[in-house]
């Protein structure tokens, strides 16, 4: 079992380098999180006064409270409307190939032209047209956004061959929805939880769409944090403070996250 | 197929087509009109048809072209080193046992950090006189590096950030593919007294092809679209050694507020990745099949 | 910004009131200006019954936010503030409703204004657009514990045979900044980064050389010989005097390292001035001071002015109630507490207030900095004049162009953007 020991061995040391280059730069940001600017950047670095001022900072003088609100808000919805739907329609691509390809080709196509060209008769279409509340028109775009994304990564996980299971299952009597959701979900469920993921996070950073169609009071974590670039500078404390408190959703996603983080169901684990 | 097949196949797909035919049909619908107009945001009208005029100007300005050109070799460095790195942590992630979430939650946190945030971070961090890293490299008689100020080392610059960013979505996407394989090719395998290299190669790799496709076509989607990190790193220099297309596009839109040449520039941009998105789709198809 | 917790409770309190709560919407930025303002609101709230949000952007972006809002018919911002240099642009889209009427009937004085703020953030074309916002012209902050010490007085006078002081004409400076790169400090710090902070850095430069932007039929001369000469010594200062990698900074990572004490001087925004006396952003804090650039001579200030102008944009949904605000955030009561608080002023009475000089005993040289500086190039199209600029400017300082060769071209761009403005009727 030695050849095991050292695979396990490079496993954690690819792992362990890669994770500390990831999160030097971070530790970075705790540590002027904890300082003031002028601190911050004194070299060679010298430790100062450490407090929690510029936590405090983030939710006496900024909106941090709301802004971190709308970010969890638009993110979640978002992904909670483009997830179920982008699933059945790359199922109804990869099964049934609805469409054929060039209605997959044409969904992802509307997220091939930069938004900055897009988002102005967007503008109008929620300001005149059907004006809703400036979180509302976010949500919609993000959806918007997220789905064609979604669409095609769970299309590519929806490949694994489950027609045999599908079919079994028809001939036990079950439809061909209960054929998607109890068996083809289940086994493409990493694929599933990635998209998901990954429609969050496209929402949890998007700033153009959020920043054009937003007002005052729904601006997300995206648009209020880059607000402390200022013409008289960055405030660079207390933004490394809410970016630290800005990562508070990898814990909340995190249980999840386990589901395929422990190794997915196989399709073995069915038959 | 079946006639029912077919219809619950459009079914299936109604919600998701409804909802982005809604949303983001009539702004292409008017990106693409717009694009045959003098349409400047200045004098916001349809009075000036000037065909295919917008398109011929982009095409032959050699600013649109250098852009393109910086943009090409941008997505080409960040999608094969991302996916390099990616698919190397996905397969050791896949395979460990002890501290994954540990490792996982590390990995995450740069993609739920702001472009914006990532920007000012970095700008500090590789500050030439005042930032960790330089200072770290001159205690052991390394001499500044001039991070952003030189035109060849800039472009790196702002690929590696973009990296340290964005090679976590690379693992996500890989290791979730990694994580549906089946286990049965494997325990064969292992009877069969493949090595690892082995069946990595015949196993891993052809089962994971429809995943690979997509997570490399998506990543460069992005890529392409890549403008939060310049906007914020470099403004497209030094000179213009950064000039990314989609900011070159941004100015030109918000800046020049020149909306016609902006949407000819999108537009062209659109039928350049849709060209390559088909090739790759056909290649998948292809070997798939 | 006030806690969002509270604002429920405000409104609520509001609502409950007699008088119908009205709410108006201004798109600003995080400058220390605008911190004033949020403070002193509250007053105005009571006072009027009208209820301002202020929306706080990133500057960079904030244009892309506002010109959606200008273009549609039905925007949310009843008032705005406008950065100088989009000033033609908004008059040239009719994007901003002309003040005049509401001016001449209740009687508001606009001669107290600073002339240059006026013209640059005030009026167009003999139209009153504006009532100027905070000015920031830029000025030369240099370290005057530097200038004090000893040994560097006394090599100073060795080498050049005259007193070391705060320098009084351009080729003053220029030694100066030669003269203090030694023993890790830099003579200067540049802003390099493309295109406005370049731009207007290297405005500066320009004007002390003796150079102007253009002649009065809008034809570029900052090709001139004096703006080749400008760029070289721009050049000069990155590369020789300045800190590796100016060439890519922004006014924050500039202000940095003069703020670290690793430089004698650095050219800005003058209300960098305050900042530099704050110790939780600056180690130098009392040891530096601010002043006009010094030009050719020395009568002639070097200074790039600027500032920003409040306006009712024409898709304002309660210009009556913007106008209230103008009108109190204007008053010279509320400007001159804006000015105690640090904000810079445009009036000249709050310049010339006796107890604004005595708590911030720079103001003179503010006045002073203001009166003497020069405008940039203001049309249709400033804001793509200054991308043209900053871009061939930062070509030249990667050195993948000549500095003539650089200036040529975005000469060239100039008068092709001027034409197109009909300014050569």
């Amino acid at each position: 079992m030695r050849s095991a020991r050292g695979a396990a061995l490079l496993r954690h040391l690819i792992l362990g380098g890669f994770s500390a280059v990831i999160a030097m730069p971070l530790l970075w940001v705790l540590r002027v999180s904890l300082t003031d600017k002028a601190t911050a950047y004194r070299l060679p670095p010298e430790i100062g006064e450490i407090g929690l001022q510029n936590y405090v900072e983030v939710f006496t003088a900024f909106d941090f409270t709301r802004w971190f609100g709308n970010s969890v808000t638009v993110a979640v919805l978002a992904t909670l409307v483009s997830l179920p739907a982008a699933a059945m329609m790359a199922y109804a691509a990869a099964r049934f190939r609805t469409g054929g390809w060039p209605l997959m080709l044409g969904v992802l196509a509307s997220q091939m032209i930069p938004p900055i060209v897009l988002v102005l008769p967007m503008f109008l279409v929620f300001t005149t047209l059907v004006p809703v509340p400036g979180l509302v028109a976010i949500t919609i775009a993000h959806v918007a956004i997220n789905l064609p994304f979604m669409a095609w990564i769970m299309a590519s996980f929806f490949d694994a061959d489950t027609r045999m299971l599908e079919e079994a299952a028809r001939c036990d009597g079950a439809t061909r929805w209960q054929a998607f959701t109890r068996i083809t979900v289940p086994v493409a469920m990493p694929g599933i939880i990635a998209a998901g993921l990954l429609g969050f996070i496209l929402s949890w950073n998007e700033f153009l769409y959020a920043l054009l169609l937003g007002n005052h009071s729904s601006q997300t974590l995206a648009v209020g944090l880059a607000s402390l670039e200022t013409h008289a500078g960055v405030n660079i404390a207390p933004l490394a403070a809410a970016t630290l408190l800005a990562l508070a959703p990898v814990l909340l996603l995190l249980p999840f996250l386990q589901t395929y983080l422990v190794k997915g169901l196989s399709l073995g684990a069915l038959k | 197929m079946e006639r029912r097949d077919r219809r619950f196949g459009w079914m299936l797909s109604a919600p998701g087509l409804l909802l982005l035919g809604a949303v983001v049909l009539f702004p292409i619908v008017w990106a693409g009109l717009t694009s045959f107009f003098d349409y400047t945001l200045l004098m916001p009208g349809y009075d000036s048809f000037v065909g295919i005029g917008n398109y011929r100007m982009a095409a032959g300005q050699g600013e649109f072209l250098h852009s393109a050109w910086i943009t090409l070799l941008f997505v080409v460095a960040v999608v094969a080193i991302q996916f390099v790195i990616g698919m190397v942590v996905a397969l050791a992630l896949n395979d460990a046992r002890r501290g994954k979430s540990v490792y996982y939650l590390i990995l995450l946190c740069p993609l739920l950090i702001n472009p914006v945030v990532v920007g000012l971070m970095w700008r500090m961090i590789l500050h030439p006189t005042l930032g960790i890293v330089n200072w770290l490299l001159g205690t052991v008689g390394i001499a500044p590096v001039n991070w952003l100020g030189a035109p060849d080392m800039a472009f790196w610059t702002v690929v590696l950030v973009d990296i340290w960013h964005q090679v976590s979505f690379m693992v996500v996407l890989l290791l979730a593919g990694l994580s549906a394989l089946p286990t049965e090719p494997y325990e064969a395998a292992r009877c069969d007294g493949a090595t690892a290299f082995q069946r990595f190669w015949h196993i891993t790799l052809p089962l994971m092809r429809p995943v690979i496709i997509v997570t490399l076509l998506i990543r460069m989607i992005f890529a392409i679209k890549t403008y939060d990190i310049i906007y914020i790193m470099t403004r497209g220099g030094p000179g213009v050694a950064t000039d990314l297309i989609s900011y070159f596009i941004y100015r030109r839109a918000f800046v020049s507020l020149d909306l016609g040449q902006a949407c000819a520039m999108a537009v062209m941009l659109l039928v350049v990745i849709a060209g390559m998105t088909a090739m790759l789709w056909r290649a998948m198809r292809q070997v798939g099949e | 910004m006030r806690p969002h917790i509270l604002i429920p409770f405000g409104a609520f309190a509001m609502g409950a009131g007699a008088v119908q709560a009205q709410s108006i919407n201004i798109l600003m930025e995080a400058v220390p200006d605008t911190t004033y303002v949020q403070e002193l609101l509250p007053e105005f709230e009571e006072a009027t019954g009208i209820d301002v949000n202020l929306e706080v952007v990133n500057y960079a972006e904030m244009h892309t936010k506002l010109v959606p809002q200008l273009v549609s018919n039905s925007g949310s911002y009843s008032a705005i503030v406008v950065d100088f240099y989009w000033v033609g642009e908004f008059y040239r889209a009719g994007w901003m409703q002309p003040l005049d009427d509401r001016i001449e009937a209740d009687g508001f004085d606009t001669s107290v204004y600073v002339p240059a703020m006026m013209d640059l953030v005030g009026e167009v074309e003999g139209t009153t657009y504006m009532l100027p916002f905070y000015n920031y012209a830029m000025g030369l902050l240099y370290r005057t514990d530097l200038l004090e010490d000893e040994a560097n007085r006394t090599a100073w006078k060795e080498e050049h045979g005259s007193e070391l002081r705060p320098p009084e004409t351009w080729d003053e400076y220029r030694d100066q900044v030669a003269f203090f790169t030694k023993d890790g400090i830099y003579g200067v710090v540049n802003q390099g980064l493309r295109p406005d902070p370049i731009a207007m850095e290297w405005s500066n430069y320009l004007f002390a050389h003796g150079g102007t932007f253009m002649d009065e039929t809008w034809h570029a001369t900052f090709n001139s010989d004096e703006g080749v000469a400008a760029l070289k010594a721009y050049i000069a200062n990155i590369d020789q005097y300045g800190p590796v990698g100016a060439a890519s900074f922004s006014f924050d990572e500039a202000f940095n390292v003069f703020s670290q004490g690793q430089a004698y001087s650095y050219i800005t925004y003058n209300f960098f001035r305050a900042a530099v006396d704050d110790p939780s952003q600056s180690s130098v804090a009392g040891a530096a001071e601010i002043m006009g650039v010094p030009g050719p001579t020395p009568g002639e200030g070097g200074s790039l002015n600027g500032a920003w102008g409040w306006a009712i944009p024409r898709s304002s949904p309660d210009p009556d109630a913007a106008w209230e605000f103008l009108k109190w955030v204007e008053s010279p009561e509320i400007a001159k507490r804006r000015a105690l608080m640090g904000g810079s002023p445009t009036r000249l009475d709050v310049f010339d207030d006796a107890e604004v000089i005595a708590e911030y005993p720079q103001t003179e040289a503010l006045k002073e900095l203001l009166l003497g500086a020069h405008n940039f190039p203001t049309f249709t199209y400033t804001p793509q004049f200054v991308e043209v600029l900053g871009r061939e400017l930062s070509l030249a300082v990667a050195g993948e162009k000549s500095a003539r060769e650089a200036l040529d071209a975005a000469a060239e761009e100039f008068d092709a953007l001027a034409e197109r403005d009909g300014r050569r009727g």
